[in-house]
């Protein structure tokens, strides 16, 4: 580029005012980016939390005619939903369930993906099979279920068969077995996840470092113990995170099954507030009740956040991957 | 230190094959330098050694003794990756004793020892520090170093220097070379780059296309290529090589080509007439010196370096024909300008039509 | 035997054990439902259990997809649906939120990924914002459509779904962007090239496959939804999924078959398009926790 001598003394305007409207370009520019998130979120997400906050302190029902017509209850409601013993079951039925769920998912995942990350024959076939459960609609692994565990149904006859004794559990009537029912099905449904997952962690770890482990005299324990695991720590994280978090929110399969049954057996958080709010019609107690579990889950969720971001950059530094710079 | 053998080895991925019934001994205490074009067997044959690879058929003996079941771990064998492989999560301190930790020393000669080897390759004050916060010629001492602590009795070296840039590179091949001294132990160094080869070597291999095309300490590799590949693959800038015809002209051997007609000294009277090609290091290449063996070309490049000038002739061949001149003597050499050439006579190789040097009988 | 090749040869066959294991596991329940959508209807429920129908039928697809059967229900009201218009609606509402999640997405993750239009921690909270359970917003996002008279419209669901799977596609496409050199833009913008045209005309283009991979992968998603698809669809309006709730309560008893039929219908497409995008679901999942 020239440079062409200036004139000691000259202002340089024409430069200036050059960056000046292209900081601007670049301002509107990303403005118009954010434009559709920002109105979906205007106008779709913000006025129904805000009624959900409405009816929370308002006890509305259904013969009132309008929605303002309400009584303003203060924070009743939500003191109904605290004390409200039956909440607090579906808590522990919700926490009981994710974390088991979860728990197994993780498990058979890992021990799939540990079996499955270096390439051997058949491979593929293996990998296909076992992302199918994944990709069946939850409702489909609902229905698909009531025919395979009927207690007098192809489940049970088969592991009869297998284990020599006769074994009939009743899965779908029994209250005691119920929840874990829908665990076990939660598990079949959603290990391709999990395994998907950690087999990508697996897979991305370098393998040169693992030789170099080998020739060091590191057994095969030691290398899964030492220099896998440490690196796998963000994305077991991820798995155990992303997979409580839906589990907590898991609805087709419980309800199509058992509508919150046999008893109140399978009444977890989701299956509750939507009982209360269609089948009781309390509107108002529900939406005090979600606003609870809202909250709840956004704690949940911000522990997840700082852990995972901090897992993030962990990953980052030990790659030294320095973050790109960004324009503007 | 010890003593490497192998028999009959042979690799096939598939279809193809890696390595073709290699034959090879590795005295102890050698530096040995396999070295070849990408793909020509020579990572696949150190993996072997060091046991990540099975041989498809062949053995490998380690002081006698058959290795081939033997898991890596068990070969008492050293080995630096080309890309450090350094444990990203580990300081450079705890990368250091691991394999320490593996043999079960106690935490005291630990450090002592970590100590000891991170001043022998001086990187003493990056202990405390991660992999991802070192350099790349940072890392690979430390990945040396990691090697040195276990003690092993051969190194394995997988084109260690090959991802550092040309400065780094000449240092550390030093420190290679310089440890190599100190400790004796046997070296086993894999790389593409004939340089590397030349000066770290007691003995190089060239391989290509899984074969041992030839072996030789670099002096023998460089002066009496055994054909036209290693002929080529070897010296910077590379030999130059005129395809032509060589004619009996009243008992006497010609080499004729295009633009060159020059008698054939007497070692290599013997050749038979036909197609061959002529080769001659441009450091063998006299320039307005007289004497025989001349040719007169036009200058096509002239590249001053400062210690030497390249001059860059057209020869009628795709490739320049290269001559080197002392300082910056001819560096004002015009373009077009005729010179004449005479070629070493001691120093010309022949080449017959197969590729194959011709040597006095 | 050596001991290197006996210890592989014995964990080889421990693998195959426990992989075969799980195999069978996972592919069982998805075998009975194809099992018995050709059963005919006494083999429904059969004891001893009838493993293979015997001989198999094309009754049931003939009753779900081309009679025109209407499900008499107890919680819902009776519809004028049958299972072809749902899987017209499915197709319509899915495809439609997923090319708008996957268009406004994408561009969005462009200004995430060189504009930095979202911080780290913002990119998280938007990902976690999907994480909280949609059952929270059910009741006043039902109330809400029904002032603005979207519920049970597909217009109304495909809103929603678009919210929903916003962040997915922001992630997913981000992560490609990634990956296209910052050189490319830069030699478009010296040879004249405005920001937008760079988008549409270099950066998208470059990640073709990774768009696709990214809108088959919402279609999953948008095609198997349950709850909001219940809440939102009444007479008017229903999809796959709703379809085969219906048989829920049923007076009819278990039509186990039909619901095989069904099931099957609905299943399917989906496990075609993930068995064609398998190798990007790593990617769709991993969220910066897997090193490229």
């Amino acid at each position: 580029m020239a440079v062409d001598a200036i004139p000691a003394g000259r202002v340089q305007l024409p430069s200036q005012a050059r960056s000046q409207s292209r900081r601007l370009a670049v301002r509107r520019f990303k403005l118009t980016l954010l434009l559709p998130l920002i109105a979906l979120f205007l106008f779709l997400l913000t006025p129904v939390l805000l009624l959900q906050l409405y009816f929370s302190v308002h006890q509305w029902t259904v013969y009132l005619s309008s929605w303002w017509d309400a009584d303003f209850v203060g924070l009743d409601l939500f003191q109904e939903v605290l004390t409200d013993p039956r909440f607090g079951w579906a808590v522990v039925r919700s926490l009981a369930f994710a974390t088991t769920s979860t728990l197994g998912c993780f498990v058979f995942g890992f021990l799939l993906a540990y079996l499955m990350y270096k390439p051997f024959r058949g491979q593929a076939v293996y990998y296909i099979i076992f992302i199918l459960p994944m990709l069946t609609v939850p409702v489909v692994v609902a229905y698909t279920a009531e025919m395979l565990l009927y207690q007098s149904g192809p489940i049970n006859d088969l592991i009869s068969r297998i284990i020599g004794v006769d074994f009939k559990p009743a899965w779908l009537t029994n209250p005691h077995i119920a929840l874990a029912t829908v665990a076990l099905l939660e598990i079949w449904n959603w290990t391709p996840f999990s395994f998907i997952i950690l087999l990508a962690g697996l897979a991305a770890i370098p393998k040169e470092p693992i030789e170099a482990a080998e020739i060091l005299g590191a057994s095969k324990w030691r290398i899964f113990w030492e220099v896998q695991l440490p690196l796998l720590r963000p994305v077991i994280l991820l798995a155990l995170v992303l997979r409580f978090l839906e589990a907590m929110a898991e609805f087709p399969k419980t309800w199509a099954l058992f509508q919150g049954g046999p008893g109140s057996a399978t009444e977890t958080l989701p299956v509750y507030i939507f009982m209360t709010t269609w089948q009781y019609f309390q509107i108002s107690k529900g939406a005090a009740m979600s606003y609870i579990v809202m909250l709840m889950m956004i704690v949940i969720v911000l522990i997840a956040i700082h852990l995972l971001r901090r897992e993030k950059r962990s990953l980052d530094q030990m790659y030294a991957l320095r973050a790109k710079d960004a324009e503007g | 230190m010890a003593r490497i053998e192998l028999v009959n080895l042979n690799k096939s991925f598939g279809a193809v094959d890696a390595v073709k019934n290699l034959n090879f001994v590795i005295e102890e205490g050698e530096f040995v330098v396999f070295v070849g074009p990408s793909g020509c067997g020579k990572t696949t044959t150190l993996r072997m050694i060091a046991g990540f690879e099975d041989p498809t058929s062949g053995e490998i003996r380690i002081d006698g003794r058959v290795v081939n079941d033997l898991e890596p771990r068990d070969r008492n064998l050293g080995m630096v990756f080309q890309s450090h492989a350094l444990f990203p999560h580990k300081n450079v301190a705890q990368n250091i004793e691991f394999g320490l930790r593996m043999k079960k020393v106690a935490a005291e000669e630990r450090v002592r020892r970590v100590r000891e080897v991170a001043g022998m390759v001086r990187i003493g004050h990056l202990l405390d520090k991660m992999p991802g916060q070192c350099s790349g010629g940072e890392s690979q001492r430390v990945a040396l170093a990691r090697t040195l602590v276990t003690n092993p009795s051969t190194f394995l070296l997988d084109e260690p220097l090959s991802s550092l840039d040309a400065k780094l590179r000449r240092e550390l091949r030093a420190e290679c070379d310089r440890l190599h001294q100190v400790l004796k132990r046997t070296f086993i160094f894999v790389t593409h780059d004939q340089e590397e080869a030349m000066t770290l070597a007691d003995r190089i291999v060239v391989m290509r296309a899984g074969e041992i095309v030839q072996v030789g300490s670099p002096m023998e590799i460089y002066s009496h290529p055994v054909n036209y590949f290693v002929a080529d693959f070897f010296g910077s800038p590379s030999m130059n090589l005129v395809a032509g015809e060589v004619v009996r002209d009243n008992g006497i051997a010609r080499f004729r080509s295009p633009l060159f007609d020059i008698p054939l000294p007497e070692r290599l009277n013997s050749a038979t007439a036909g197609k061959g090609t002529l080769g001659i290091r441009p450091e063998h290449v006299g320039i307005n010196a007289g004497g025989k063996n001349n040719a007169t070309l036009p200058v096509r490049l002239v590249e001053p370096l400062g210690k030497d000038t390249l001059l860059y002739f057209d020869a009628g061949t795709d490739r320049a024909f290269v001559a080197v001149s002392e300082g910056l003597r001819m560096a004002d050499t015009k373009i077009g300008e005729r010179l004449t050439l005479s070629l070493d006579q001691h120093r010309m190789h022949l080449f017959d039509a197969d590729g194959r040097c011709i040597r006095a009988s | 035997m050596a001991t290197k090749s006996r210890r592989r040869l014995m964990s080889s066959i421990v693998r195959y054990m426990i992989l075969t294991g799980w195999a069978i596991i996972a592919f069982f329940p998805i075998y009975w439902m194809v099992s018995t959508s050709f059963k005919p209807d006494i083999q429904w429920f059969a004891w001893p259990p009838v493993y293979f129908p015997d001989p198999p039928t094309l009754t049931n697809y003939m009753n779900v997809w081309l009679g025109s059967e209407q499900y008499d229900t107890t919680q819902y009201a009776i519809s004028s649906q049958t299972p072809l218009v749902s899987l017209w609606n499915s197709t319509v509402i899915a495809f439609t939120s997923t090319f708008l999640a996957v268009s406004f997405g994408s561009v969005l993750a462009y200004g995430v990924s060189r504009y930095r239009i979202l911080s780290e921690a913002r990119m998280f909270q938007l990902l976690m914002l999907r994480m909280i359970p949609p059952i929270v917003i059910v009741a006043p996002l039902s109330l809400y459509y029904s002032a603005l008279g979207l519920l049970d419209t597909r217009i109304g669901l495909i809103m929603v779904y678009f919210l929903t799977t916003l962040p997915y596609a922001v992630w997913m496409t981000k992560s490609f962007i990634d990956e296209v050199p910052r050189e490319v833009e830069q030699a478009a913008e010296i040879l004249g090239a405005s920001r937008w045209r760079t988008v549409f005309e270099i950066v998208l283009p470059l990640i073709r496959s990774g768009l696709v991979a990214t809108f088959l992968f919402i279609l999953i998603l948008t095609w198997s939804e349950y709850l909001l698809a219940l809440i939102i669809t009444k007479t008017q309006v229903s999809t796959l999924p709703i379809e085969l709730s219906k048989y829920q309560g049923s007076t009819e008893g278990r039509v186990y078959g039909r619901q095989a039929a069904l099931a099957v219908g609905i299943t399917i497409p989906l496990m075609v398009i993930g068995l064609i995008i398998r190798k990007h679901l790593a990617r769709g999942f991993s969220f910066g926790m897997v090193r490229r």
